[in-house]
């Protein structure tokens, strides 16, 4: 009958199905096999994943060498703390490493401690320079003497000024310090018409000086310095080393042990790495990937072994407890 | 002035219209239980018709006739028995100053702006006496189709049902009968005032004496019952019990000395049937069960006299269009008919039941799981306080990145299809047992949402801790929480599908949808830099970041390493423990996909010749009437039209007696 026929078709429309909760859906139930299988699957990725992260990771050579103990001079040991602020005394140090294969230094700082230092710093001053007046979320490094100081802030204020020079048989290499930063932070965060203004002309001083005729885009090492990064214990990229070394040269490093970690007890390193395209020498990821793979398949199999052995009859009514119960009456 | 088409018996076939001026019109109210007209004949006559409940016309009988009167009422009791609605038919007549003196008065307490009712109760207590009986009428009050099968699967699900009914009391058990809650196996209690002890003390007339004595009988009745209840307690196999109690007696056994016992009593029943009940009775007995025994009460009714019932309940539904939609307007739920019940508790109930278990706990764990990460962050920092994520991630991480999708859950998540959530009563009671929302359900997702916090944190924070670029270059910040804020996201988002039983178009739309909009957003966010912004510590952040591959890797990582443990949990306890929905979710994984097709063409081939009859006739046109109850069919209506279709219904016995008796009345003509 006509009537009919309307009724189904009425039935078959989206808002219909919809209304009456009758959308098609596909009803996932999680049977043993889908588990094996998933976890199966899941140890197939990961481990090859795994192996190859470690393999990037284990190419890259990484050699870590603590100097901010070693690089004072043997009676100022007790106390570092004023030795450091001591602007008398100069800083050089000596140190020698056998490398295989470096091409990246890093300098890493431990033991920061962050929240008002990551908010100290004004972007907008960055880019426009003095124009730019609304920088009270630098406190406390803002202006000196009443007059503004470019870049403000106390992330700016505590540049990393230790150097480095690297001499290997008796010939200096060298070291690209340019291209250090991301290029992002490079072309628009920092502007090219401003330069350093009345920069650590403070009675503390909280580290480098900058060069006021250099604007601050081409200012590589605060471009760097001024990417906060996430942990207290964190590495910036210091420079490129683009001569290859061979395997078991022995680099002379002369530095400059100027940057006061001793007040706050935290430690300096100098790292030299190569790298690779998953980046520097970090074991976590393969690792972990690697771990992922493994228990899954230890997983796979031991679901396996208990499916065969306590074989629970697959949607098997007489488990549920209402019928369970008419078995006892 | 009305015109009644009368057809006298000696006259057969021959009809004519008869002129009556209604004079006045005294309306029925449930205090009064009956209604009066009084009408002139069209030779001047002044008569009062009357017509109401059997008890209160045979209160104002007029002496003599008492053989009728006797006779009447045995007849009465074979209609209760028959499961009948009964109703007895008196007239008086009026002498005309009678008529005008009373008619004075009616008129004054009809126009009184005071106490109305009252007063107008109190002028037809002053016509309404001396009456003579006419006779009684029996209706067949037909119990909705489908009914007795509703109770029975409603029962199955562990829902206890009492009957409230202003019926007779036998009325009221044969209708109990029908429906199945009450069985010649159970053991009956029945608390009646219609024993002859009480009756003769009603007729000795003093009040007093016969609330005390009614109240002393209730209370022996009750003791004496909760007294032998116990026996049939302790075996399981024994008889389950069942309780009738009528009006008046549960007008004494719900006074505060009596309430405690007539409650232990009723909860240890599994039926309980209560008889002559005023509205203001159903709504008492409605609150007892609710504050006594701290259950949910639902009740359900059609009329208005169970208007206060419904609203004393936790949740009240009323039936539509039978008698009127006072009890619609007064109910939580409104359905149209008894049957849709099931469907409205066993389907919908706990579909609810299980959408909001899932959306609550799934708020909670993925805010738990998103914040944590911050928490974890605290230790690195020293305590100062740095936020881990930017200020917009945390606005509009439960704005946009994470809200539709559990939206859609609790909307559409079906763990099983509506036909098998009848088939399976018994399921209804995990959600009884609040199976889905308790202690340890709640420790489990917590302890999840920890782990895979840490999974988010510790994973992304140690393996970005050197250098990531293949140049070099190190990651800040703000990197590193942008990818591990991806991670949550992603993962969060993947945990939901995980946890959903049914899983619709609108699902996979809204998650990739989810997932989608955060990459919009980030790119755009981290594109562009305004005059606006107070800082610009996500410049750049995302491109940078899919620059390199170590995005990738720790994108597929992450949110398998955090979705393990609970994929782990999901099986094991799926396997090990499974909840009864997942039993019958197995057992019937491989139905077809039966959602378009009306139900009556899955049963055609299951009906029984009954149904299958009342199936047809209900396709047949019907007339429309104004009554649209069963209670005022007629019984040769269905029988007439369906001859006229061809279709066989046999005739129901008393019509079958009443046509018997006309023909012997014409038979001498």
């Amino acid at each position: 009958m006509d009537t009919d026929r309307e009724r189904h078709r009425a039935r078959e429309t989206a808002f219909y199905l919809f209304t009456q909760q009758s959308l098609p859906a596909c009803k996932p139930v999680l049977t043993p096999g889908w588990v094996i299988a998933i976890f199966l699957f899941m140890g197939v990725i990961f481990i090859p994943v795994g192996l190859i992260s470690l393999r990037a990771s284990h190419c890259v050579v990484e050699i870590v060498d603590r100097y901010d103990i070693d690089c004072v001079p043997e009676p100022s040991r007790m106390d570092k703390v004023s030795y450091i602020q001591d602007d008398s005394i100069p800083k050089n140090c000596s140190h020698f490493m056998k490398y295989i294969n470096p091409s990246w230094i890093d300098a890493e700082v431990n033991s920061y401690s962050l929240q008002m230092y990551v908010k100290s710093r004004s972007d907008k001053q960055l880019l426009d320079g003095q124009k730019y007046h609304d920088t009270s979320s630098c406190q406390p490094v803002e202006s000196n003497n009443n007059r503004p100081i470019v870049p403000c802030g106390l992330i700016a204020w505590s540049l990393f000024n230790d150097t480095f020079e690297f001499i290997r048989e008796g010939a200096e290499l060298k070291v690209n310090r340019k291209n250090i930063a991301w290029k992002s932070d490079r072309g628009h965060k920092f502007g090219k018409n401003v330069y350093p203004f009345n920069f650590q002309n403070g009675t503390l001083i909280g580290g480098g000086k900058l060069n006021p005729e250099i604007p601050l885009s081409d200012q590589e090492d605060l471009i760097v310095w001024m990417r906060t990064s996430a942990l207290p214990s964190f590495r910036k990229l210091y420079g490129r080393i683009e001569e290859d070394l061979d395997v078991d040269d022995v680099v002379v490093v002369n530095l400059m042990n100027n940057y006061n970690t001793y007040s706050f007890g935290g430690k300096k390193k100098l790292v030299l790495s190569t790298s690779s395209w998953l980046g520097g020498k970090n074991d976590f990821l393969g690792h972990a990937c690697v771990f992922v793979g493994c228990s899954s398949l230890t997983l796979a199999i031991i679901f396996m072994l208990l499916h065969v052995k306590y074989r629970r009859p697959y949607g098997d009514m007489s488990y549920l407890p209402w019928n369970r119960k008419s078995f006892s009456g | 002035m009305i015109y009644v088409r009368e057809s006298h018996v000696e006259k057969m076939g021959k009809t004519q219209d008869v002129s009556y001026e209604i004079l006045n019109v005294l309306e029925f109210n449930s205090t009064r239980k009956r209604q009066s007209v009084v009408c002139r004949y069209r030779d001047g006559r002044l008569v009062l018709f009357c017509k109401g409940a059997d008890t209160v016309i045979y209160e104002r009988l007029g002496t003599g006739n008492g053989d009728l009167n006797k006779v009447t009422r045995v007849h009465l009791e074979q209609f209760g028995s028959a499961g009948l609605r009964t109703l007895c038919l008196a007239y008086r007549d009026l002498a005309p100053d009678l008529y005008e003196s009373w008619n004075e008065k009616f008129i004054t307490a009809k126009s009184s702006l005071r106490d109305r009712e009252k007063r107008l109760d109190e002028v037809a207590e002053l016509i309404e006496k001396e009456f003579i009986l006419i006779g009684a009428t029996a209706i067949e009050d037909k119990l909705q189709e489908g009914v007795p099968n509703c109770i029975q699967t409603l029962s199955r699900a562990g829902i206890k049902i009492w009957v409230l009914t202003g019926d007779k009391i036998e009325t009221a058990i044969n209708i109990a009968y029908a429906c199945n809650l009450l069985n010649n196996e159970m053991k009956q209690f029945i608390i009646s005032s219609e024993t002859d002890a009480i009756r003769e003390v009603e007729e000795r007339g003093d009040q007093t004496e016969i609330a005390r004595f009614m109240k002393e009988e209730v209370k022996k009745q009750l003791k004496q019952f909760l007294d032998e209840a116990p026996q049939y307690f302790c075996s399981p196999s024994g008889p389950k019990l069942a309780l009738v109690i009528d009006g008046k007696c549960l007008m004494y056994a719900l006074e505060p000395s009596l309430r405690i016992m007539l409650l232990t009593l009723s909860l240890n029943c599994s039926s309980v049937v209560c008889c002559r009940v005023s509205p203001l009775q159903k709504a008492q007995v409605t609150s007892l069960v609710k504050k006594g025994a701290r259950k949910i009460t639902l009740s359900i009714g059609d009329g208005a006299n169970d208007v206060s019932m419904i609203q004393a309940a936790h949740i009240g539904i009323g039936i539509s269009g039978l008698e009127g939609m006072q009890a619609v307007m007064a109910s939580d739920f409104a359905i149209a008919q008894f049957r849709f019940l099931e469907d409205l508790l066993l389907v919908h109930g706990r579909w609810s039941y299980i959408r909001l278990c899932k959306v609550v706990m799934y708020f909670f764990y993925k805010n738990l799981a998103f914040t944590l990460t911050q928490f974890w962050f605290t230790f690195g920092t020293g305590f100062s306080g740095q936020r881990f994520y930017d200020d917009w991630f945390q606005s509009l991480y439960n704005v946009i990145f994470t809200a539709l999708p559990v939206v859609i859950v609790g909307l559409f998540d079906q763990d099983i299809s509506s036909s098998l959530s009848k088939k399976y009563p018994e399921l209804y009671k995990e959600g009884v047992r609040n199976m889905f929302f308790n202690r340890r359900v709640v420790a489990i997702w917590a302890c999840f949402a920890v782990y895979q916090s840490l999974v988010f944190f510790y994973f992304v924070s140690l393996s970005s801790s050197t250098s990531r670029d293949s140049d070099g270059k190190m990651f800040g910040l703000w990197d590193v929480s942008t990818m591990a804020f991806t991670c949550v996201v992603v993962t969060v988002n993947l945990r939901l599908l995980m946890m959903c039983n049914s899983i619709t178009r609108w699902h996979y739309i809204s998650v990739g949808g989810s997932i989608i909009v955060w990459f919009v957003f980030i790119f755009i966010y981290s594109g562009i830099m305004t005059r606006f912004d107070r800082n610009d510590n996500m410049f750049w952040v995302i491109y940078v970041l899919m620059s390199t591959s170590y995005f990738y890797v720790t994108l597929l990582l992450v949110p398998v390493a955090a979705l393990l443990g609970d994929f782990l949990y999901l099986g094991v306890q799926r396997w090990f423990f499974p909840y009864d929905y997942q039993i019958v979710q197995e057992s019937h994984k491989d139905d077809a996909d039966s959602i378009n097709k009306p139900d009556s063409q899955e049963t055609k081939e299951h009906l029984t010749p009954d149904e299958a009859r009342s199936n047809e006739i209900s396709q047949l046109p019907k007339e429309v009437s104004k009554h649209s109850g069963f209670a005022f069919d007629s019984p040769g209506y269905e029988s007439f039209f369906a001859t006229q279709f061809g279709k066989y219904v046999p005739p129901k016995a008393w019509d079958v007696a009443r046509r018997a008796s006309m023909k012997s009345k014409s038979k001498p003509k």
